[in-house]
């Protein structure tokens, strides 16, 4: 191994988000999968695939903030909920008006999410941008919180801890595979603006803000505009994923908001591979599957997926993708040196990735 | 709702013992992440996991004693000793690998552990609720009518709370736990043991969790999914009290116990919104908490 590659898996340059190729490949190559998923045999599968894919965005809206930010928000369900009651509130009241949500107003109903998470997460954002780390946490924990538990004691607005039933979007995207694929459509436009996001400057001055604020702020950033910024797309992109949820579940509830759901977007982001672009797509996948799947085995399922985290946590840092990066830029390394391709130097090599 | 005195005073004995809970709650929250950096999420379903079995322990006690009452003590100074050793073997093998870790993934470590605690719980007891009847006839006092009970919990509570300061800053162990808290390393250059001190703080922690739910017992049944609430209210009261501060977490339980109590009257539904409310406002003007310090992070 050479001295490059020593340093490149040693120091922060490991913690680098694109890496031209790897994330790449792995991004396209998860969206194939997901695109040929209904080809599987059984309705299950499809059902699973499409709660795969809106949580899968909306932990990847998650790790806007944390993966690219280097702050971690508690309170991220918030927005997810918001947006699902957005699109719920709407459908309802088109319901009520017109017996049943056409086309339009279906598709009016999940945009106008972004809109009202975007300001949501302003007014949220403008004060937690003002902490970091712990605190930023914490205040995004009591946001989170404090929206959890007003729309669950706003009876009259939000129906309270009944929650709203009988969401049935148009006629089309009631068979299961139709919404699957309109699911998948919506986030492949999300995850592109995403993948746009963060491979702009502005990705990069994330980047350079997770790192060190200070010296972005002396290089003559705004920090706290940015941050905002980020917290209103991340909040937005988790409103659209809330959004999908309702219509596919055909019900909204409070627990949407509630900081269990916000821990639900840490996990998946965590084990999937938070340096990664589609690393909270793969948490997503397996996470997912795993609830999807231990739970048609066994009753003490949670007990199964306990003992899964467990494992993943203390053998698998960094997340899967992590640990698979590593796997193949030593495979990389042993290649080069065997066929003596890498210089013996190491000095002029150009290193790996 | 009529504001009388009565009224008034069973309000304020309800927050004064649920601030008294959530004191011994969060005051082995708050040491531990004074201590080890560790955000331990699992702290309340570990307190639930020990209240089920101060339940078990009150009875077989109380087959053998004839009697709940006499029961209820050894059961929990058993259980709250299991529980320390719990805590320590816990702290022995799997929390100490996270230290190095950032904050999510011991996150993610802590909510494996309310998974499985959770369902072990489950698996064991079932999913009925639990709760102990004491024979207690209410007390008249000013008009009202007040469980004498609650005079055991603000006592005892009061007592752990008198007791956690005397050992932290009377105490050889205290005074290394609160060297430890300001700085490890140099804690462990002066050659004392700090896998021991860790250890010991973690198993305290759980055991003070334990002793509560044990006291609880009788006047809050205990079912599954208390602890979600709990946990979050938990770090609500560090928060406003101020990380790794004793007293802080002591009087921010006390106003979160009592403003609760309160606001349930005024705003049933809403009195947990109102909590969260009061966090977003100390977070916002002081967010290191009302006895915390700047420095830490």
């Amino acid at each position: 191994m050479t001295e490059k590659e020593m340093a490149l898996q040693n120091g922060a340059a490991v913690k680098r988000l694109s890496r031209f190729g790897f994330s790449e490949k792995i991004t396209l190559g998860l969206g194939l999968v997901l695109l040929l998923l209904p080809l599987l045999p059984g309705k299950y599968v499809v059902v699973v695939g499409a709660e795969i894919i809106i949580l899968g965005l909306f932990a990847m809206s998650f790790n806007l903030l944390y993966g690219y930010m280097g702050e971690i928000s508690f309170g991220h369900a918030a927005f997810y909920g918001l947006g699902a009651y957005t699109t719920a509130l709407l459908m309802r009241y088109f319901q009520a008006t017109g017996g049943e949500v056409g086309y339009v107003q279906f598709f009016f109903s999940v945009l106008m999410a972004l809109p009202v998470t975007a300001v949501g997460s302003l007014v949220v954002g403008f004060f937690c941008v003002r902490l970091s780390g712990i605190y930023f946490a914490m205040l995004s924990l009591a946001f989170g919180e404090l929206l959890f538990y007003i729309v669950f004691s706003w009876y009259s607005f939000t129906k309270g801890d009944d929650g709203i039933q009988g969401l049935l979007p148009p006629p089309f995207f009631q068979d299961v595979t139709h919404y699957y694929y309109f699911s998948l459509g919506v986030v492949a436009v999300a995850t592109a603006v995403l993948w746009w996001i963060t491979s702009s400057p502005f990705g990069y001055t994330l980047r350079m803000l997770r790192e060190n604020k200070n010296r972005a702020a002396f290089l003559g950033i705004n920090v706290r505009n940015c941050m905002l910024v980020n917290f209103i797309l991340a909040g937005a992109f988790a409103g659209l994923a809330g959004a999908l949820w309702g219509p596919f579940q055909r019900s909204v509830s409070p627990h949407l908001l509630g900081s269990m759901n916000s821990g639900t977007a840490v996990f998946m982001t965590l084990m999937g591979g938070a340096k990664y672009f589609c690393g909270p797509v793969l948490g997503s996948i397996i996470y997912t599957a795993l609830n999807g799947y231990i739970t048609l085995y066994t009753v003490y399922w949670p007990l199964t997926i306990g003992l899964i985290i467990l494992l993943f946590v203390l053998f698998l840092p960094g997340g899967v993708l992590s640990v698979v990066d590593q796997w193949l830029r030593a495979a990389r390394s042993s290649r080069l040196s065997s066929t003596g391709r890498a210089l013996p130097s190491g000095r002029k090599s150009s290193g790996g990735a | 709702m009529t504001f009388d005195l009565s009224s008034f005073l069973l309000q304020l004995f309800s927050g004064l013992s649920r601030g008294m809970m959530l004191f011994l709650l969060s005051s082995g929250l708050s040491l531990i992440f004074g201590v080890m950096n560790i955000l331990n999420f699992a702290h309340a379903t570990l307190w639930l996991f020990g209240g089920y079995l101060t339940y078990t322990f009150i009875q077989l006690f109380a087959k053998a004693f004839g009697s709940t009452v006499l029961a209820i003590l050894p059961a929990i100074v058993v259980a709250t000793g299991l529980m320390f050793f719990l805590g320590v073997a816990l702290e022995r093998f799997i929390v100490r690998r996270m230290y190095a870790r950032e904050l999510p993934e011991q996150l993610l470590l802590t909510f494996a552990l309310i998974l499985i605690f959770g369902d072990l719980i489950k698996l064991i007891w079932g999913v009925e609720n639990r709760r102990i009847f004491l024979p207690i006839e209410p007390l008249e006092i000013l008009g009202s009518f007040i469980n004498p009970y609650f005079f055991v919990i603000i006592g005892s509570g009061a007592g752990i709370a008198a007791g956690l300061w005397w050992f932290l800053h009377r105490t050889r162990y205290g005074k290394i736990v609160r060297a430890a808290v300001f700085s490890r390393d140099m804690v462990s250059a002066l050659g004392i043991r700090i896998p021991f001190i860790y250890a010991g703080v973690y198993g305290l922690g759980i055991a003070i969790a334990a002793f509560s739910a044990g006291v609880f017992l009788p006047i809050m049944p205990i079912g599954l999914g208390v602890d979600n609430d709990l946990i979050i209210q938990c770090f609500a009261v560090v928060v406003i009290g101020g990380f790794g501060s004793i007293l802080g977490t002591f009087v921010a339980s006390l106003i979160v116990g009592i403003v609760y109590s309160f606001s349930i009257l005024i705003w049933p539904d809403g009195a947990l919104a109102i909590i969260f409310l009061i966090l977003v406002c100390v977070l916002i003007w002081r967010p290191w908490g009302l006895f915390g310090t700047e420095m830490r992070y």
